[in-house]
């Protein structure tokens, strides 16, 4: 086990600002998410499309919700169509 | 051309370390203790130990029962620290810029000395020269930091191991999963999902492993392709201001350790080489009668070189002593650059906010080290795709 390999430099390196973040979502009829990251979604706030980049080689097609959580956490997903998983991000 | 990262290996550092003051302990099954108040999960081992059947993170318990006549070696932080320092300053007098990212692991790139030296391998073999061989320290060294990683784990003692760019992939691909920075729980399930290679994670879609593993899975996806390529920033060489009193018999007595201190302190602050330079990080070892050490690093929250307020931040330090010492060391980990502050009879508008501001940043950076103080900065506010807006830029002015 080697710990911490890319630690530093990756410290060291620009990031981008709200990236996106693996989730965990269930979806119920309509592809609506029903559960986040294990917890229940209460409420749906809104829905919204952004399909862009599409002359590129790394096109964007997502699907995003922004959703209210069991616990009252405000909560923006979205299902990355070009490679077909959930992904939260603060939108 | 991108430039060669070489990483060089020491294992089992800590355990060299303290078996050099029992070396008898060498030859036999031995292990280093688990630090105190820890988990009690064993540190590195020796080769007659590993024969026996005692890895390195075992449990205490489950070791003994697998090795009854395994010996425990107790740490010894300010040796470790000590030897340490040693080996990179050699380094740095090779002239090597180093970035250590763990105590028996140094990485460094060799664009700055190959026309020194001669080229990639005669300067690796100055460095692991440098190093001695009594170490038995290996080096990796590749075009990206992780496969400079993996080629020193794999390499022999004193064996140097050139990962070429177009070979990486193939190289990585056979190596274990071990190699990879991962949590045990996810060790388990990779091996459940009958995943055993680097290769054979890497071959799976990046997407897939993102949703099922996280972000976690995401970055060993990213390893197991070479991780990034990014360049090597060597550390700011540390100045080497040391007082340190030997004790004549042991000492527990909080009175006496605080005049000790006061007495270490006064020593330090009259150094020349300061050149009334305050200090910014400080560091309390102490030998403990018992063999073993104890080391503390405090960041001063302004730099300072006032006595009484060093006195104030290093005293609480000692009431946190294991046991009674035989000698109590205080080292100079970082010097502030300014010599004092100038006054101004009228401040301009936010002036002072701006100052104190600054030397905030200047605190951060200095307790947790460079590229922690980030500034956000907007590339493309207009887009639509959130992430592409704006960047995190390190801020080390």
């Amino acid at each position: 086990m080697v710990a911490g390999s890319g630690s530093a430099s990756a410290r060291r390196s620009a990031g981008r600002l709200n990236a996106p973040r693996a989730a965990l979502v269930e979806t119920g009829p309509g592809e609506t998410p029903r559960f986040v990251n294990r917890e229940q979604v209460t409420l749906v706030r809104e829905e919204w499309r952004v399909v862009d980049r599409w002359w590129t080689e790394d096109p964007v097609d997502r699907r995003y919700f922004e959703v209210v959580l069991e616990s009252g956490r405000n909560v923006c997903v979205y299902r990355d169509r070009e490679q077909s998983c959930w992904f939260t991000q603060n939108a | 051309m991108f430039p060669v990262i070489a990483y060089l290996l020491i294992p089992g550092f800590e355990l060299r370390v303290a078996l050099r003051a029992l070396p008898r302990l060498a030859l036999v099954p031995a292990a280093l203790a688990p630090e105190a108040g820890e988990e009690p999960l064993l540190g590195p081992v020796t080769g007659a130990a590993e024969a026996a059947g005692v890895k390195p993170g075992m449990r205490l318990g489950e070791a003994l029962a697998t090795c009854p006549s395994l010996v425990l070696v107790d740490r010894d932080p300010a040796a470790v620290e000590r030897e340490w320092e040693g080996v990179l300053l050699r380094l740095e007098d090779a002239g090597f810029a180093v970035d250590p990212s763990d105590q028996g692991a140094v990485v460094f790139e060799t664009r700055g000395v190959e026309r020194l030296y001669g080229g990639v391998q005669p300067a690796l073999e100055r460095a692991l020269a440098a190093v001695g061989s009594t170490w038995d320290s290996r080096i990796g060294a590749a075009g990206r930091r992780f496969t400079a990683l993996a080629a020193a784990s794999v390499a022999r003692a004193g064996q140097i191991l050139i990962v070429a760019a177009q070979d990486e992939q193939a190289f990585l691909e056979p190596l274990p999963l071990s190699l990879l920075p991962m949590t045990s729980d996810r060790y388990a399930e990779l091996e459940g999902l009958g995943l055993r290679r680097l290769g054979e994670l890497a071959q799976l879609p990046g997407g897939a492993v993102a949703e099922r593993l996280g972000v976690e899975g995401r970055n060993a996806w990213r390893l197991a392709h070479g991780g990034r390529r990014a360049r090597v920033r060597g550390r700011r060489p540390a100045a080497e201001l040391v007082e340190a009193l030997v004790f004549p018999e042991a000492v527990a007595n909080e009175l006496t350790l605080r005049r000790a201190l006061g007495s270490l302190l006064e020593r330090l602050l009259a150094r020349p080489e300061r050149a009334g330079r305050p200090f910014r990080k400080l560091a309390l070892a102490a030998r403990l009668v018992d063999g073993g050490s104890w080391r503390r690093a405090i960041t001063l929250r302004d730099a300072t070189a006032e006595l009484g307020r060093l006195r104030a931040a290093l005293g609480p330090k000692l009431s946190e002593l294991p046991a009674p010492i035989l000698e109590l060391r205080l080292e100079t980990v970082e010097l502030a650059e300014h010599m004092g502050q100038q006054l101004t009879l009228v401040e301009p508008a936010g002036e002072e906010a701006v100052g104190r501001l600054r030397e905030g940043l200047r605190q951060v950076r200095a307790s947790t080290g460079t590229g922690s103080v980030c500034a956000v900065v907007e590339v493309a506010p207009w887009s639509r795709v959130p992430e592409a807006r704006a960047l995190v830029v390190p801020r080390d002015d």
